[in-house]
């Protein structure tokens, strides 16, 4: 299983909850798989994909889903201690880890030799963990976490390294980004 | 009579913020502390401001007014996220910030960010207010008006001399 693999089995149990993708080859793939307004690409900002998705997940009921890198984590460890803090019921970190860094040639990335990110996040405190290895569980693990109201969840899909063939540079400026998003979400908003 | 922290509070709130994230700083004691107690906002501590200004990007896109209580010192390690975030999908956020380094510092270390915030902000492109003291916090309804129609963040600079009298 791929990263492109991995994010088509993840969608396969979303519905309208939005999602928070990380930068580069990361929001390209999830584009490929299925544009829709509650995506939110994120394409600077190495490593907030997750921050962003639990900023949205304090300030509104509903499930938000943060669709991050194993380096992108680990560059911006401590949003596992935030959320390790409050408990944030609604939020689902899925972090796709293919123990590499795609975007520069896949050179080895820090889970590649000892790092086990599912052990930082039981140590920040999160007690609904696991590892998954292939589509039916990731699949089955979304369902369950979008389905728990007593969240937080962190899904670490252990993944191989390679990138979509046809994968393009998304068609939409930053404002259209964020101006359908904040749209589409609005009706489980704060006012 | 209401101390520094109380006035910056109900200001704050006048102009509908309700989304708070806080990095620790001695000068801001009293307000995390009045943070932890508060109804009515979300808040919560986070480990680092590059993190925060996700949470607040995202507070903002859920429908929030957020704001960052944080130290001068954290401008340095939210320079990335505050342009290409913020500035590039033109999210709104306030940046109140102690500065540290200004008259009334005792800690030398201190000094070397102290100096060079203002020409951080300058060159990140977040405009900033000093309020050297609570009369200024009149400028807050026009610096949250800049943050919302401008879609960028803003910076609120409290030296010493803002905090005298906080208890």
């Amino acid at each position: 299983m791929k990263r492109f693999e991995a994010m088509k089995a993840v969608m396969a149990a979303v519905k309208d909850e939005p999602v928070v993708v990380t930068l580069g080859h990361s929001a390209q793939e999830l584009y490929q798989i299925g544009d829709r307004p509650q995506n939110f690409y994120m394409l600077g900002s190495m490593g907030l994909a997750t921050s962003i998705a639990h900023g949205i997940a304090l300030s509104r009921p509903g499930k938000v889903v943060a669709l991050d890198g194993d380096s992108a984590v680990t560059m911006n460890m401590g949003e596992l201690a935030t959320i390790g803090f409050n408990l944030t019921p609604n939020l689902v970190v899925v972090i796709i880890d293919n123990e590499a860094n795609g975007a520069t040639g896949f050179q080895p990335s820090m889970t590649g030799k000892r790092l086990k990110l599912d052990e930082v996040a039981r140590g920040c405190g999160i007690q609904n963990v696991s590892v998954v290895n292939n589509e039916a569980e990731v699949t089955e693990q979304m369902t369950k976490a979008l389905a728990d109201k007593n969240g937080p969840y962190v899904i670490v899909v252990k993944a191989e390294v390679g990138i979509a063939p046809g994968i393009e540079i998304l068609p939409f400026t930053s404002e259209q980004i964020r101006d359908r998003f904040k749209q589409a979400i609005a009706a489980d908003s704060a006012a | 009579m209401s101390t520094p922290t109380e006035l910056l509070w109900r200001a704050l709130r006048q102009e509908g913020a309700d989304f708070f994230v806080s990095v620790p700083c001695k000068l801001l004691g009293n307000m995390i502390n009045l943070l932890q107690e508060a109804e009515d906002v979300v808040y919560t501590p986070v480990s680092r401001e590059e993190e925060g200004v996700g949470l607040l990007a995202g507070a903002w896109l859920a429908g929030r007014t957020p704001v960052m209580i944080m130290q001068n010192s954290g401008l340095g390690n939210s320079v990335n996220a505050i342009l290409s975030l913020l500035h590039y999908y033109r999210i709104p956020a306030v940046f109140v910030m102690s500065h540290r380094g200004s008259d009334g510092e005792t800690i030398e270390a201190q000094f070397q960010m102290g100096s060079a915030v203002a020409n951080l902000l300058t060159a990140t492109r977040v405009p900033y207010y000093e309020l050297s003291s609570v009369d200024d916090l009149n400028v807050l309804p026009e610096a949250m008006a800049t943050a919302r129609e401008k879609g960028q963040p803003v910076g609120l600079l409290l030296p010493f001399s803002f905090w005298k009298g906080d208890a």
